[in-house]
């Protein structure tokens, strides 16, 4: 008999098929090998004081913190927290979108100037105004963002990031520097 | 049974030597057949195994760096220092690997632009040739991940830009780089010496087992002699260490010159991705699918006029991007604006480029002309051949005594010229002694 011959033998290559595929299937949780995934991803850490700060200066810190110096000192953990010339609060990534080097905060001007090429970004949005870093369409023109909080203390608290990939730039959304502060 | 007895201390060798032979004929040598030819004959043809013995000096002095590399973000400046400073021979095991690299390149890219212009991509090539244009990526990639082990401001540089384009690839992007990122420059290090080790070597011994063909021509004084060529390329123009990098001051370099020409489409201020990989992408296209394209049963570049022009425009857009990869406008007061190339004029001379090949193969190298005399070789008799044996000996051995001296007295530099004179002219000495040989074993 051909036929049930046949149909025995399409069975067969099917129930190999199958476990050919239920063999490889837990495999693919080796694609999760290659990357470093943070576990705690947005931990709650204090950066300091308000009464640290005044109006036009700066201060950086390393977010998530870690205690290895090697992990911390990464241009990626760089942060900056800022308290502009009016007296507001913002946090941003410290790696250039351009080619990554680490800006400093300049108050005469209320900018951060890159060393590298000279990208120059507000203080107010950390959305760059000049240099090649202007040059990228929106959304990788500006430094990601930090959320803060303010404690009755005057303590300020990194929450986590909430906009964008360090030394990438911004998601594609709209979002006033100010919403990403909280006090509590 | 008995021993088998010999005579002669030689007969016990030449049967060791046959019974190995023998024996390597179950093996996947019997497959090659090797050609030690015995008189000089163009290294054209044999730039490919020029380039592969490139990459087992790469390999061998490699893997003596790794005993004292330290992949780690705050060690690995400092290593490669001790090694260029302190280590002994250090130095030039450092320049040797550099300088090999630069080798291999140049050896690659001869060897590709050979094979195309004789069209040896036909004649069921193609697998081959395909393979090649993928190893000759490989080695670019596996210079890359090289020259970004130091972390001093020239890798920090290739090392942002070339994540950069990786992010901006469009959709794969933002997941392929995190798997050489990792979690930030302390695994993007570890990650990138491990392709640089073994990932991209093994994958280029794998193509190499598919690309090599099974004819080759082995020419000893050739190969010492490029071993020495590297060795006194390293002693004249030793690589500097570089600054080590700090992301917090301004950073003015321009990267190693195979990858100037990228930099070159870059630093146009056009969207990055675009500019700095795929334009630069189609170069590999269009040599990748020549093969498929170019179907006609001419293999000489004069009755192909269309791909000759093509490769020789390729050339010119390859050094003229290479060499303003490497301009820097020091009239202009800030960084960006020194940098910056005018887009218009940059890509406007393309076609310029590309023109002007076209017009000048057309017109003028495709011309019929008279049969090539062919050129008369050069015959020394037994007893000046001889002589040149003894010169060249000579010079053999005052060049490795002058390379000890000078190693001695702290010139590693200086010793490591001496010794590539030393193999060079050693290579000529086996290419005199060979000659000798053969016509002295002439009757006359």
């Amino acid at each position: 008999m051909p036929d049930s011959g046949s149909s025995r033998r399409r069975a067969l290559k099917a129930m190999l098929t199958v476990a050919v595929l239920a063999v490889i299937a837990p495999f693919t949780n080796l694609v999760r090998f290659f990357y470093r995934e943070d576990t705690g991803s947005a931990p709650r850490q204090r950066i300091a004081n308000t009464s640290e700060l005044k109006p036009g200066s700066s201060l950086f810190f390393s977010y998530p913190r870690t205690g290895d110096p090697k992990i911390d000192g990464d241009p990626f953990r760089q942060w900056i927290l800022i308290m502009t010339r009016d007296g507001k609060l913002r946090a941003y990534s410290r790696v250039c979108v351009h080619l990554w080097c680490l800006p400093i905060y300049v108050p005469e001007r209320g900018e951060l100037i890159c060393p590298c090429h000279g990208s120059i970004y507000k203080e107010e949005d950390g959305v760059a105004i000049a240099g090649p870093a202007a040059f990228q369409p929106y959304p990788t023109n500006a430094l990601p963002m930090m959320s803060i909080e303010v404690d009755e203390k005057g303590d300020i608290y990194a929450t986590g990031v909430v906009d964008g990939r360090v030394g990438l730039g911004r998601e594609w959304k709209l979002r006033s520097p100010d919403t990403n502060l909280k006090r509590v | 049974m008995s021993a088998p007895r010999y005579k002669t201390f030689r007969e016990a060798v030449d049967a060791l030597i046959k019974w190995t032979v023998e024996r390597l004929e179950r093996t996947p040598f019997a497959a090659f057949k090797f050609t030690f030819p015995k008189q000089y004959i163009s290294p054209y043809g044999y730039l490919g195994t020029l380039t592969t013995i490139v990459f087992l000096v790469l390999g061998l002095s490699g893997a003596i760096l790794m005993f004292y590399y330290t992949p780690s973000v705050d060690l690995a400046y400092a290593s490669v220092k001790e090694i260029e400073e302190s280590v002994p021979f250090g130095f030039v095991m450092r320049q040797v690997h550099y300088h090999a690299s630069n080798f291999m390149v140049l050896l690659a890219v001869f060897h590709l632009y050979y094979q195309y212009f004789s069209g040896r991509y036909k004649i069921k090539n193609e697998v081959l040739w395909v393979t090649g244009i993928i190893l000759g990526i490989l080695t670019v990639l596996e210079a890359y991940t090289g020259y970004n082990l130091i972390l001093n401001q020239r890798a920090m540089l290739a090392i942002n830009i070339g994540m950069g384009l990786t992010f901006a690839a469009p959709v794969l992007g933002p997941s392929v780089a995190p798997i050489l990122m990792g979690g930030g420059y302390f695994d993007l290090i570890v990650r990138f010496y491990a392709l640089h080790v073994f990932i991209i070597p093994l994958l280029m011994l794998l193509l190499l087992t598919v690309h090599i063909p099974r004819a080759l021509i082995i020419d000893l004084p050739m190969i010492v002699g490029v071993i020495g060529a590297i060795f006194v390329v390293g002693g004249m123009f030793p690589a500097e260490i570089g600054i080590r990098f700090d992301p917090s001051k301004g950073l003015v370099e321009v990267p190693e010159w195979y990858l100037t020409s990228i930099y070159a489409f870059l630093r146009t201020g056009s969207e990055r991705f675009w500019a700095g990989a795929l334009l630069p992408l189609l170069f590999a296209i269009f040599f990748l699918i020549v093969p498929f394209v170019d179907k006609s049963k001419k293999l000489s570049w004069r009755d192909r006029p269309f791909f000759t022009a093509m490769g020789i425009a390729s050339i010119l857009m390859i050094v003229v991007t290479t060499v303003w990869g490497f301009y820097v406008d020091f009239s202009q007061r800030n960084v960006f604006d020194q940098l910056y190339i005018e887009p218009i004029i940059y890509y406007s001379s393309f076609g310029l480029m590309t023109w002007a090949c076209f017009f000048v193969t057309y017109r003028y190298l495709i011309k019929p002309r008279g049969k090539p005399t062919p050129a008369k070789p050069v015959v020394l008799s037994p007893a000046s051949g001889a002589v040149a044996v003894a010169v060249t000996l000579a010079m053999v051995i005052a060049f490795g005594y002058l390379a000890l001296m000078t190693y001695a007295q702290d010139l590693p530099n200086v010793s490591m010229f001496n010794m590539g004179m030393a193999l060079i002219l050693f290579g000529l000495m086996l290419h005199f002694y060979r000659h000798t040989s053969l016509t002295a074993a002439k009757p006359r």
